[in-house]
């Protein structure tokens, strides 16, 4: 279903830019997007913004999280709507600190993303934080098809820089010793995995994160973790950028803590920035909480045919936030256009 | 009376259309306050209009939803007779020494291609190879290996009878081969999502999606080939007074074995190529490396994943494409009267 709704995603793309090239200005955006929900909700919303109200030509290009934060460094994406910021601050930073790119705001200050078991398992075993996962009976539970002698902890995308802080974070809290960090391929397959374990009813211990369309329908309880500290969340991710480059062998002990609930980020290249300073604006002030996020994404699985565009104008019909954003007269334009 | 009949059958067709558009029109959220706006303004007529839309979607949720919650154990079961049977197959190959392995290969090699000493030592090189090109592709490929065999066992197990069956009665021909093109074309993605739902992340729905896949050549060589067998051979073996049953396993299937190694040659083929897709899937193996060097835009270690496959696909192919041609030279007709 997923694949589906990204080929109608894509297809609605671009017929939406065929449909205005003709009567565009002098504004283009390349807009970077990723292959999650959440992201592709921000970049439906600005790119019906910037290409109604501001009549720029409107580009987006979709892919996982390396090869479009590259292309958006080299400087062939103008906007990304929505970064990782916490997962990539070691190879994000120097961008911004020889001005090739900058940072404009948060777009959803309240998103997470935890270690989560199914609230049935969570109850009946009174599993609350990591330290209660670390015992031979939980992790039968969990069993590992293909590795019977641990349980599976589902996991991130190994291309996404989360795999391997939660490989880094398994070894910390020696949950290695009980569970493998499944790699579960694709971000469709994750979210296949959690819907497939609760149409079961099976148990299921898994990374996730919030918003994301999926967290509204399950009942997934978050095991809590130690507390975030910025002095060893850096360690952490100086060892998780040495094993994405040299791999697993270069694993040496650390720290772990939770992930911060933290802030998704926009970014822009500083070039695009100065050359359009009235979109720029627009975006930096750009935020929606992650409530309505969660809701718009329930809205396009259920109601909208997974279809983004509708889903777009759905936001912007119901909500009013976003008027404050931009000059009353782009205001009333995207209105129009609704 | 037959024409009658047929154009009963149009009508039909015609009445489930027009059924399928009223519906459509009735369930859709967007369609205009009253039919009466539709003839009053006629923009709807240069776009397609969003009411015009056949509600298959939701229709097919739903029908994977119950099918999910209430036939779930049937799943299981595949599932885990699948399982099994893949990990006992991957443990005694990644257990065994790795010499082991490879000298088994190469007497595989050695037989299937009529002792070629020149097949033989290259599928020797090549199976060395993999491993040599780094040391954690060795049990990677081992494990793509196992996952093959298995789907390729279903594919001789499923696929050969229904090869011979559609050989056999023409009306069967006619309803699989639609059947055939639609495995052979429907994106892989369409049921590798279902497959995970169903049988969990993993080997198992890879090992689904590559018989979907890798089935039909097989099947329509199988077709091919017994239907290519000479008439007036299975013409002498009807005068000689043989039952169906004799003329099929005496006659007719031996003969077109070549055809039918062939056709599990392309499907070995095939096989390997869903390796990458699979590993979308969560599928461990040398799919899951090439994946990796993907995202993280790493050319050297894609590339090196992908040789890695290569050869993996350089060594069945071999050891499947000269069994089949040492079949075909112990049948052809020159050989015999030489012997």
């Amino acid at each position: 279903m997923k694949f589906l709704k990204k080929l109608f995603l894509s297809a609605f793309f671009v017929s939406s830019l065929l449909a205005t090239s003709a009567n565009a200005g002098d504004c283009k955006a390349r807009l970077g997007d990723f292959d999650w929900s959440s992201a592709n909700i921000h970049t439906a919303i600005s790119a019906f913004i910037l290409e109604k109200g501001y009549g720029c030509e409107v580009s987006v290009t979709k892919g996982s999280t390396t090869p479009i934060m590259a292309a958006h460094y080299d400087g062939q994406l103008d906007v990304i709507t929505e970064v990782w910021y916490d997962n990539i601050i070691a190879n994000y930073e120097p961008y911004v600190a020889n001005g090739t790119i900058k940072n404009i705001g948060v777009n959803t200050p309240d998103s997470q993303q935890a270690f989560y078991v199914d609230k049935t398992t969570a109850d009946k075993y009174n599993l609350k934080s990591v330290e209660d996962m670390k015992d031979p009976k939980i992790a039968a539970l969990f069993k590992d098809p293909e590795n019977p002698s641990k349980g599976r902890m589902t996991s991130c995308i190994s291309g996404w820089t989360c795999y391997t802080v939660n490989l880094v974070k398994q070894k910390e809290y020696g949950l290695d010793a009980f569970y493998t960090n499944f790699d579960p391929g694709s971000g469709g397959a994750l979210d296949a995995a959690i819907a497939g374990a609760f149409a079961k009813k099976k148990p299921i211990f898994t990374y996730y994160w919030a918003p994301t369309g999926l967290m509204g329908k399950v009942d997934l309880v978050r095991l809590t973790e130690p507390k975030w500290s910025e002095k060893c969340w850096a360690d952490m991710s100086a060892v998780v950028e040495k094993i994405k480059a040299e791999g697993p062998e270069a694993y040496t002990k650390s720290c772990a803590s939770e992930y911060r609930d933290m802030a998704l980020t926009k970014s822009v290249l500083t070039k695009w920035a100065d050359a359009h300073p009235e979109e720029t604006k627009f975006l930096s002030q750009y935020s929606i909480p992650t409530a309505t996020v969660n809701r718009m994404l329930a809205y396009y699985e259920d109601e909208s045919d997974g279809d983004m565009e509708l889903t777009a104008k759905e936001y912007l019909k119901s909500e009013t936030a976003w008027t404050s954003w931009v000059p009353a007269d782009v205001a009333s334009k995207v209105k129009a256009a609704l | 009376m037959f024409k009658d009949r047929k154009n009963l059958f149009n009508l039909g067709l015609l009445g489930i259309f027009i059924w399928l558009l009223i519906t459509s029109y009735s369930s859709s959220k967007r369609k205009p306050e009253s039919v009466g706006e539709l003839l009053k303004d006629f923009s709807w007529l240069s776009d397609w209009p969003k009411w015009l839309d056949l509600p298959l979607m939701p229709l097919i949720n739903k029908m994977f939803k119950s099918l999910n919650e209430n036939y779930g154990f049937i799943f299981e079961a595949i599932n885990n007779v699948l399982l099994a049977m893949l990990m006992g197959l991957k443990n005694f190959l990644v257990q065994a020494p790795w010499p082991l392995v490879i000298i088994g290969v190469v007497i595989l090699a050695y037989y299937a291609s009529g002792k070629k000493i020149k097949t033989t030592v290259a599928v020797g090189f090549c199976t060395f190879f993999i491993g040599f090109l780094h040391p954690r592709f060795w049990d990677k490929a081992i494990e793509t290996t196992s996952i093959m065999i298995i789907s390729i066992f279903l594919c001789l197990v499923i696929g050969v009878p229904i090869g011979i069956w559609m050989s056999r009665a023409n009306k069967v021909r006619e309803k699989i081969l639609p059947i055939l093109d639609l495995m052979q074309t429907i994106p892989a993605f369409v049921y590798l999502i279902p497959g995970i739902m169903l049988f969990g992340l993993g080997a198992v729905p890879a090992i689904i999606a590559t018989f979907i896949y890798a089935v039909p050549p097989l099947v329509r060589l199988t077709d091919l080939g017994i239907r290519l067998v000479d008439t007036e051979v299975t013409e002498a073996a009807d005068a000689f007074g043989a039952s169906n049953k004799q003329k099929l396993w005496g006659v007719q299937i031996p003969l077109a074995l070549p055809n039918i190694m062939q056709g599990i040659n392309q499907c070995t083929m095939m096989a390997l190529s869903m390796v990458v897709i699979a590993s979308m899937i969560g599928t461990r193996g040398l799919g899951d490396e090439v994946l990796l060097g993907l995202q993280q835009l790493n050319v050297g270690r894609a590339a090196e994943a992908g040789i890695a496959i290569v050869l993996l696909a350089i060594v069945l192919d071999r050891i499947t494409q000269s069994y089949g041609e040492t079949l075909q030279e112990r049948n052809s007709p020159t050989k015999k009267e030489k012997k």
